[in-house]
């Protein structure tokens, strides 16, 4: 009997430790990407998910597209659907004059006409992606390649929230799917009706979608021939696959992971820097968190530096302002805060807060908040400041940052739009108080006028200028802890050639120009 | 009572389970905190948006009104439209459903054939080297946690050994099978298609032998537990003393009635499978049931996780059910069940 047992300890000890060997590999017109859940839905018009665009972005087309440059993405835009386009001098009227010869993939070409539908459809149904754009957006078909936009207040990041996933061009056909008036909402879930350069072929629920090319689709032919987005919920599962060439993209890897998968033969790390935002909700309105000189003293009590290394294994850039690098807009005169608990202390001090007994919300929805959240609690320890941490179930935790039940808590961000918009006005206006932007309970009337004048200003100089100003004044409100931007990184097979990163296209892939070497 | 008494009395109670059980999973989903009309308009949106959301989806109404709308649905078999992803319940579970319900069955039917042979042979040759091998592999069997032991084999039989594929129920570049009955190996059988059944049984193997790996020891322990006892009785020994053989008698008298109480385990396991399936699907990225419900729970989707409860726990009700009435076939002395 124990010499059974000892054999079969024995094979499996020697079975798993044994390298691992390439076991598949996929064709070459054939691109495999890991996921770890299933896109929840397709439609343009819902879906405010990363892991839904993976496969709705390319189906579709938009009026502009983000730039890259030498192989780096870029947060500018340039025209896709549309040729050229003009904007009123107060700002209220942009008008956009299609390229002609783009088609749907059922060969009905792209036409002012499906963009006033996909934006009117946008907008009356009201879900996630509709709230970039004001619910009296009109838009009008001036001719068949020209449509126009009315607003009724200028809005200067409108251009860039026209590169959004929600702002897709959807073929008008699609009214055929509706059924008891949801906009075609069920059918456009599982389906996709663009013009992009690849078409959904095939969903098998919780195990594969298949994306084939659009045979109307006016640029070039793509390599591959088929695109499948494998969903391999478990972590180690994927990084087995990537290694056993059964994918040639594994997303959401743990870091362990990663740096494990960074030292196989075949595959291939890729590091960019993101503009994916880790920060901590200083409670503004709730004492002793009210007076600036506590919230400085807890920026100065953290060591950002130590969290990067020692969490994030060094990938992430320590942040001073609020707008990332990357993102138009940053000031690198704004330089990160260096920890020096002395300082921290004597601002206690003078604030009459040493020993202040403060709270930490966080979920778990990120496992890097719990790590993060305990070396907060040591560096404000060695400041005197107790710090209990709330481990909360996420509902409970995103409905107490709502109503500003914390003290402090910890978030990510990352921009819906490539504008500095996404991060100064959501998180400083006074009107955003809350869950929708301003989670500090942060009010100071002369930022809400200068990032309101940016939100309008008509050139990106003055919009700079304004948004530098207020950057300035809440650095010096200590508004928040800015901690990091965290590198994404993807792992790829080194056999995927002409992958282009960009900061505004997580969890996206360039698959109409991406290719594989033999 | 007569068989058919019998069944209609059953079938009564069974509704009344299905309705308990959708009332408590209403009431434990609405008490929850958080919001999924705020989910859907995402964290950004206004308050307005979100309130608009709440009305369109009917979340304003009172609770006992949302309930009755569900009710009232539920009996025309509309079980509602998902939050999460805007699609009919019914749809979502017609599409994951039949693969879990297909691991489960897989791994029942491997628990059941190598654990009755192995309970007799341990119950045949008590205390002998082959005894203590069957309870060891059985204690094993129940201490293993199945994701563990899913991420070993997987490491083994497709990092190392490259034998089998490592998850998923069929390789996505085999063309799937048309769908007849939504069981993937049935569907591949019916259409003819062998490359999709060879890649449908290799893609079932790990999975199914990882959710019934503990199952098998139970089964195993429970067969020999009854053996034991039958091969204890004056009948055996009666039958032995006029000479039957071993091997007829163990199989053709004792093992029969062994298999009674045992059905009872396989009813609680067909149970413990379809949650115990969950996490197995998860490592094989087995196209079932388990991480369509934790997507949904996570996103408060209050129809999704209501259907998937009524269905699971209406399967698991008909299963029971069908294990009372397997009494009164395998036993004739049993006349009146509960």
């Amino acid at each position: 009997m124990k010499r059974m047992l000892m054999t079969l300890g024995a094979v499996l000890t020697i079975g798993v430790a044994a390298p691992v060997s390439a076991i598949g590999a996929t064709p070459k017109d054939v691109l495999v990407i890991g996921k770890a859940a299933d896109p929840q839905t397709l439609d343009p018009a819902v879906t405010i998910d990363n892991n839904d665009w993976t496969v709705s972005y390319p189906a579709y087309q938009r009026l502009v597209r983000y730039e890259s440059k030498d192989g780096k993405g870029l947060s500018s835009v340039t025209g896709e659907l549309a040729d050229h386009w003009t904007v009123s001098a107060d700002g209220l009227v942009w008008e956009f004059k299609l390229k002609p010869g783009n088609s749907f993939a059922d060969g009905i070409p792209v036409d002012a006409q499906a963009v006033k539908f996909s934006f009117d459809r946008l907008v009356k149904m009201k879900q996630g992606p509709g709230e970039a754009f004001p619910d009296d957006l009109a838009v009008t078909v001036v001719d068949p390649l020209t449509v126009r936009f009315t607003l009724t207040k200028a809005f200067a990041p409108f251009l860039y929230t026209l590169a959004n996933n929600g702002a897709g061009i959807i073929n008008p056909a699609v009214v055929a799917n509706e059924k008891n008036g949801d906009n075609a909402q069920a059918w456009l879930s599982g389906h996709t009706a663009g013009s992009g350069p690849y078409q959904l072929t095939a969903w098998q629920k919780g195990q594969s979608l298949t994306l084939e090319p659009n045979p109307d689709y006016s640029g070039p032919k793509p390599a591959f021939a088929k695109v499948i987005v494998k969903i391999v919920p478990e972590a180690s599962a994927r990084r087995l696959q990537l290694e056993g060439g059964d994918l040639d993209i594994a997303e959401d890897l743990p870091l362990d992971q990663v740096q494990a998968l960074s030292k196989t033969a075949g595959v291939d790390i890729g590091t960019y820097p993101s503009l994916r935002v880790t920060y901590l909700y200083l409670n503004n309105k709730k004492p002793p968190l009210d007076k600036p000189e506590v919230r400085r003293a807890i920026v100065k009590a953290i060591d950002t530096g130590a969290i990067i290394d020692g969490i994030l294994l060094g990938n992430g850039k320590a942040m001073g302002g609020p707008i990332p690098d990357g993102m138009w807009g940053y000031d690198p005169t704004i330089t990160p805060v260096t920890a020096d608990v002395k300082e921290a202390k004597a601002l206690l001090a003078k604030a009459g807060a040493s020993g202040a007994k403060l709270s930490f919300a966080l979920s778990d929805r990120d496992p890097n908040w719990q790590p993060i959240a305990l070396a907060v609690q040591a560096n404000l320890a060695d400041a005197g400041v107790t710090v209990s941490l709330e481990n909360l179930a996420n509902a409970t935790y995103r409905e107490r940052l709502g109503k500003g039940e914390f003290d402090i808590a910890i978030g990510n961000w990352s921009p819906d739009f490539s504008d500095p918009y996404m991060f100064m006005n959501y998180w400083f206006d006074s009107s955003k108080q809350g869950l929708s932007g301003n989670r500090s309970f942060y009010s100071k009337a002369a930022v809400d006028d200068l990032i309101r004048k940016a939100a309008v200003a008509a050139t990106q100089d003055e919009r700079t200028g304004l948004y530098n100003q207020a950057q300035h004044i809440v650095v010096d409100d200590a508004a928040y802890v800015y901690l990091f931007q965290k590198n994404t990184q993807v792992a790829k097979r080194d056999t995927v050639k002409g992958y282009v990163f960009n900061p505004m296209l997580e969890s996206i892939y360039n698959i109409d120009t991406m290719s594989k070497a033999d | 009572m007569s068989f058919l008494t019998i069944l209609r009395r059953r079938l009564g109670f069974l509704i009344l389970v299905v309705i308990g059980v959708s009332l408590i999973t209403f009431a434990i989903s609405h008490m929850i905190p958080g919001d999924p009309a705020r989910l859907i308009a995402g964290d950004r949106a206004s308050d307005a948006a979100v309130a608009a959301i709440r009305q369109k989806l009917g979340l304003d109404r009172p609770l006992y009104v949302q309930y009755g709308l569900y009710i009232a649905g539920f009996v025309q078999g509309d079980l509602g439209t998902s939050i999460r992803t805007g699609r009919p319940v019914a749809e979502d579970i017609i599409a994951f459903f039949p693969a879990t319900l297909e691991l489960v069955i897989a791994a029942l039917m491997l628990s059941v054939l190598l654990g009755v042979p192995l309970g007799v042979a341990s119950a045949v040759w008590r205390d002998r080297p082959i005894d203590h091998a069957v309870r060891s592999f059985a204690v094993i069997g129940i201490s293993t946690p199945a994701f563990w032991l899913g991420l070993i084999v997987l490491l083994l039989f497709y990092g190392r050994l490259g034998w089998l594929p490592s998850g998923g129920a069929i390789d996505p570049l085999i063309s799937p099978p048309a769908h007849y009955t939504g069981f993937d190996l049935v569907d591949a059988v019916i259409a003819g298609n062998a490359a999709a059944l060879v890649s449908v049984v290799k893609h079932l193997i790990l999975p199914a032998a990882t959710l019934g790996f503990v199952h098998v020891g139970i089964v195993a322990r429970q067969i020999r537990s009854a053996m034991l006892d039958q091969l204890g009785e004056d009948y055996v020994r009666t039958a032995r003393a006029g000479g039957l053989s071993r091997s007829r008698v163990v199989l053709r008298h004792a093992l029969p009635n062994a298999m009674i109480p045992s059905v009872t385990v396989l009813g609680l396991a067909f149970g413990d499978l379809l949650y115990g399936a969950v996490l197995t699907e998860t490592v094989f990225a087995w196209p079932g049931m388990g991480n369509y419900v934790v997507a949904s729970i996570q996103a408060l989707d209050f129809p999704a996780v209501m259907g998937f409860t009524v269905v699971v726990s209406f399967a698991y009700v008909l299963v029971n059910l069908l294990v009372d009435l397997a009494y009164i076939v395998l036993d004739p002395r049993i006349k009146e069940i509960g």
